[in-house]
């Protein structure tokens, strides 16, 4: 049994709301209460559910953007998220996030180069601008784009190729895992399968492990090892992908499933 | 490059609004070249040409020291231009950096923003007096007190934008790239408060000279004997009917350039309020 | 005559001085109790089709520069504003996609609905608030009498997409336009209120425009389909005729970018390159660049539109000649 990169034990993320202008209460929203994984090394596991289940904050957690309430997170063993921010930084070049959002999450002000390069110079990777450039380059290939555009500002690329670009920043860093929150779905379908086609490419030859957290269960099912099915701020099914898609054991799994809307293919009436 | 773009759109079939830009460029090209333009020295006194009707070779009269008003209110020009420039200067640095800091760091934001609040709740003239008589009578004090004054609502509006834009997904992924307070406010920040910053800057700039003007007839303002439209006013009022020219010129200079101001900081903000953008994405 | 016929539907948006083609030789029809289902992926034109139906291409960057609309035996473009309006949310309704915004916050749901009934309608107050309890419970949402006093943001999304369809229905439309109108719910939601409107239609006849761009959606929902690309129908036909001989590349290309459920698949046969924007000008047939079946031809000559088999039109030089 090998030892898991992460392991995430008995998670919760818990928010309090704002009280109303005048009457009533200040609210408790359980967003994450105790959620339990593990990924192993070059392993995919998938979080699906609906909007409000809780699955982004628990990206957002593991990265730091939100204060988890409880709960152990390990990575290589270590807790990492009673670290404080400083002691955090040298593991966010490990730990990597891909937002959902192409077009909010390049600063439109930066070049592209700027926003791949920077990460590269906070975590030491090289020293100069020719270097950085030079990674640049071969990051931006990887990921089927010319490395010309380096120069140019973020409007000038569709949703598409700025997603590209977003994993691009991510995978430069040689991350062990990936948090990808939704990342191909605010993308048109004949652009999303190439993303998705590239995402998957780049985790099978890289190694990296990734959380992979998504509501649509085509793009779960096409990229993951292992997937978790939360509800309501509890993961309710985890196991292997053929045992969740062939076999659920869940009600809410199942329902899930037989909500799809399917393509009907071919003749039924001949 | 994206500045200039940003400059034309704004100005784009505005022609009231080009007019005084241009009107703000030769005021601005007076200020730089009044050694040149201006016939006479502006401090020259010449007791016996006192309050000579506008002519030749006075084109606005002289005052009742004799000084020539033309080279006064050239040399006035110099004056509401370093006014301008240094009460925006202060307003937008002080402000700026409250307003941000403020946004950003939360539990300290709290604190400052409530003494912004304070601070908003006095007229900006009367808080600009009970500063002023603090202080000497200086040009450096005038720019002072009127970019504090000023750095209250700027602290405010870029306390609210900072805020927004700390929201940004860019920004989380900033974060998660690691970078640090500083890079994230100032790198992945400041960028997008341009505009609104340039906007935000040429409105303070024209109320700065109404307020220069006010402080300057009050007898607050500027030293006296500096040059000055506020001060041409405010020492000749008294002669408002013998030589009503000695108010008229510098009055009607101050209305222009103030008038000018707002029409090209409402050109700048039209330009980039989101509500009159022609947005056609997601046909 | 079908109930709604479009004809040659041309729409243009100016953007820097230029007229830009954004909808090109539209056409289709929709029949009482039949379901239209119009698929595209973003900036193919689907959902400026649908407000042109609608008459909301107002103002001057988006205009109809041709063709016409025709709703039971009117002309919808030569309307008068007052004849449009008599229509518009009476015999004619649409939903939109955002369920969020498409309510007004600052009013009662029932009050919502009450204004649309009395706005076409002659009926007390009382009447038409009874109407809207009994639309409530139409669209199934529990407690309708209680429910009617609510504020939109006392409900849940999919909650706020039903009493959208329960405000469509408030005068009985003849039409019902909807535009990605489940796009923004969860699919268990998604299912329940695509299943809501399958049975509002059973029981009152309404011919149904749904545009998506869920292939997912359309084959469950639909009687028959058009594909569009770039402002073009490429292919229409009867949503079970259409699955089961694609015929044009890009709608084989669609189907085959989907991951779908039920099976495992290692790659995904993805379309090449990206949906060209508006300002690039395309020749020939706009889908030549990301084709695999490209030639000479296609960079050179719009293809017209061909029927494919009958009641299967295709527009494309070599429709069907290459298996998927």
């Amino acid at each position: 049994m090998t030892e898991p990169l992460l392991r995430v034990i008995d998670l919760k993320t818990h928010f309090r709301t704002k009280a109303s202008w005048m009457f009533g209460e200040k609210q408790l929203i359980k967003a994450v209460d105790g959620v339990s994984f593990d990924i192993a090394p070059g392993e995919v596991l998938s979080l699906v559910g609906e909007s409000g289940c809780g699955k982004s904050t628990v990206g957002r957690t593991l990265t730091h953007l939100e204060q988890a309430t409880s709960g152990r997170a390990l990575f290589e063993g270590r807790d990492f998220l009673v670290m404080s921010p400083n002691e955090f930084r040298p593991l966010r070049r490990e730990i990597q996030m891909i937002f959902q959002d192409p077009f909010a999450s390049l600063n439109p002000r930066l070049k592209i180069e700027q926003t791949l390069g920077e990460p590269l110079f906070i975590h030491g990777l090289c020293k100069t601008w020719d270097e950085a450039r030079a990674k640049i380059a071969v990051m931006l290939e990887t990921v089927g784009m010319d490395p010309l555009v380096m120069k140019r500002h973020p409007h000038e690329f569709s949703g598409g190729q700025r997603q590209r670009i977003g994993i691009a920043r991510v995978m430069i860093l040689k991350p062990k895992l990936v948090i990808a929150d939704e990342a191909v779905s605010a993308l048109d379908v004949s652009i999303q399968a190439q993303v998705l086609n590239l995402l998957k490419k780049l985790q099978q030859d890289s190694g990296v492990s990734m959380l992979f957290i998504s509501h649509d269960l085509g793009v779960v099912r096409h990229i993951s090892d292992q997937v978790a099915v939360m509800h309501e701020g509890k993961i309710v099914e985890i196991g292997r992908k053929r045992q969740i898609f062939e076999a659920p054991q869940h009600e809410y799994t199942r329902k899930l499933l037989e909500s799809i809307p399917r393509v009907k293919i071919g003749k039924e009436v001949a | 490059m994206n500045t200039l773009i940003f400059f034309q759109t704004a100005f784009a079939g505005r022609r009231l609004a080009t007019l005084g830009f241009l009107w703000l460029v030769m005021i601005t090209v007076a200020a730089l070249a009044a050694p040149l333009i201006a016939p006479f020295d502006p401090l020259e006194i010449d007791p016996v040409g006192r309050l000579a009707e506008p002519g030749w070779p006075n084109l606005f009269g002289t005052d009742h020291f004799g000084r020539d008003t033309f080279s006064r209110a050239v040399y006035g020009a110099r004056m509401t231009v370093i006014i301008g420039t240094g009460s925006v200067a202060v307003a937008l640095l002080a402000g700026g950096l409250i307003g941000m800091i403020s946004a950003y760091f939360t539990r300290l934001g709290h604190f400052l923003m409530r003494c912004v609040d304070v601070l908003m709740a006095f007229p900006a003239l009367l808080m600009a007096l009970a500063l002023i008589t603090l202080l000497e009578r200086s040009v450096f004090n005038t720019i002072l007190v009127i970019g504090i004054v000023y750095a209250t609502t700027t602290a405010r509006i870029l306390y609210g934008m900072t805020l927004k834009l700390r929201g940004e997904v860019f920004v989380d992924a900033a974060v998660c790239s690691g970078a640090g307070h500083f890079s994230i406010l100032f790198r992945h920040i400041l960028p997008n408060l341009v505009s609104p910053l340039l906007v935000q800057a040429s409105f303070i700039f024209a109320f700065a000279q109404l307020q220069a003007a006010a402080l300057d007839f009050l007898g607050l303002g500027l030293p006296p004997e500096v040059p000055s439209w506020g001060n041409m006013l405010s020492e000749e009022r008294i002669y408002v009917t013998r030589a009503p020219w000695l108010l008229i010129y510098p009055g009607m200079l101050i209305v222009l350039s103030v008038f000018s101001m707002n029409l090209v900081g409402d050109a700048l903000r039209d330009s980039i309020d989101p509500r009159f953008k022609d947005d056609i994405a997601g046909v | 005559m079908a109930l709604l016929e479009v004809q040659d539907l041309e729409i243009a948006v100016r953007t820097k001085g230029k007229l830009l083609p954004v909808v090109q030789g539209v056409s289709f029809d929709v029949d009482d109790n039949e379901t239209l289902g119009i698929v595209g992926e973003s900036g193919c034109g689907k959902s400026l089709t649908a407000l042109a139906i609608m008459g909301l291409l107002g103002g001057t960057t988006v205009r109809i520069t041709g063709g016409n609309i025709r709703f039971d035996g009117m002309d919808l473009l030569t309307l008068s504003d007052g004849e449009r309006r008599s229509i518009m949310g009476n015999r004619m309704a649409m939903i939109f996609q955002e369920p969020m915004t498409s309510l007004n916050p600052v009013y009662r749901i029932g009050d919502q609905i009450i204004e649309n009934i009395r706005q076409h309608q002659k009926m007390t107050n009382a009447q038409a608030r009874d109407r809207a309890v009994e639309l409530l419970s139409l669209v199934r949402i529990p407690n309708p009498s209680e429910r009617v006093d609510s504020f939109p943001h006392q409900m849940s999304g999919g909650q706020r997409q039903r009493v959208m369809i329960a405000m469509a229905l408030s005068c009985d439309p003849k039409l019902l336009i909807a535009d990605e109108p489940t796009t923004a719910l969860d699919v268990t939601v998604q299912k329940e209120v695509l299943d809501l409107m399958a049975d509002l239609q059973t029981r009152m006849g309404t011919a149904i425009v749904l545009i998506s761009h869920d292939l997912g959606v359309i084959s469950e929902t639909c009687d028959k389909v058009a594909v569009m690309y770039r402002g073009r129908v490429v292919e229409a036909a009867a949503t079970e005729n259409l699955f089961a001989e694609l015929a044009h590349p890009y709608t084989r290309g669609l189907l085959n970018s989907i991951p779908v459920v039920d099976s495992d698949v290692d790659w995904l046969e993805a379309i090449p390159g990206r949906v060209p924007t508006l300002e690039e000008e395309l020749t020939g047939c706009a889908f030549h660049p990301r084709c695999a079946l490209v030639t000479k031809l296609c960079a050179t000559s719009v293809p017209q539109e061909t029927e494919y088999k009958p009641g299967h039109s295709v527009r494309c030089h070599f429709s069907g000649k290459v298996a998927p």
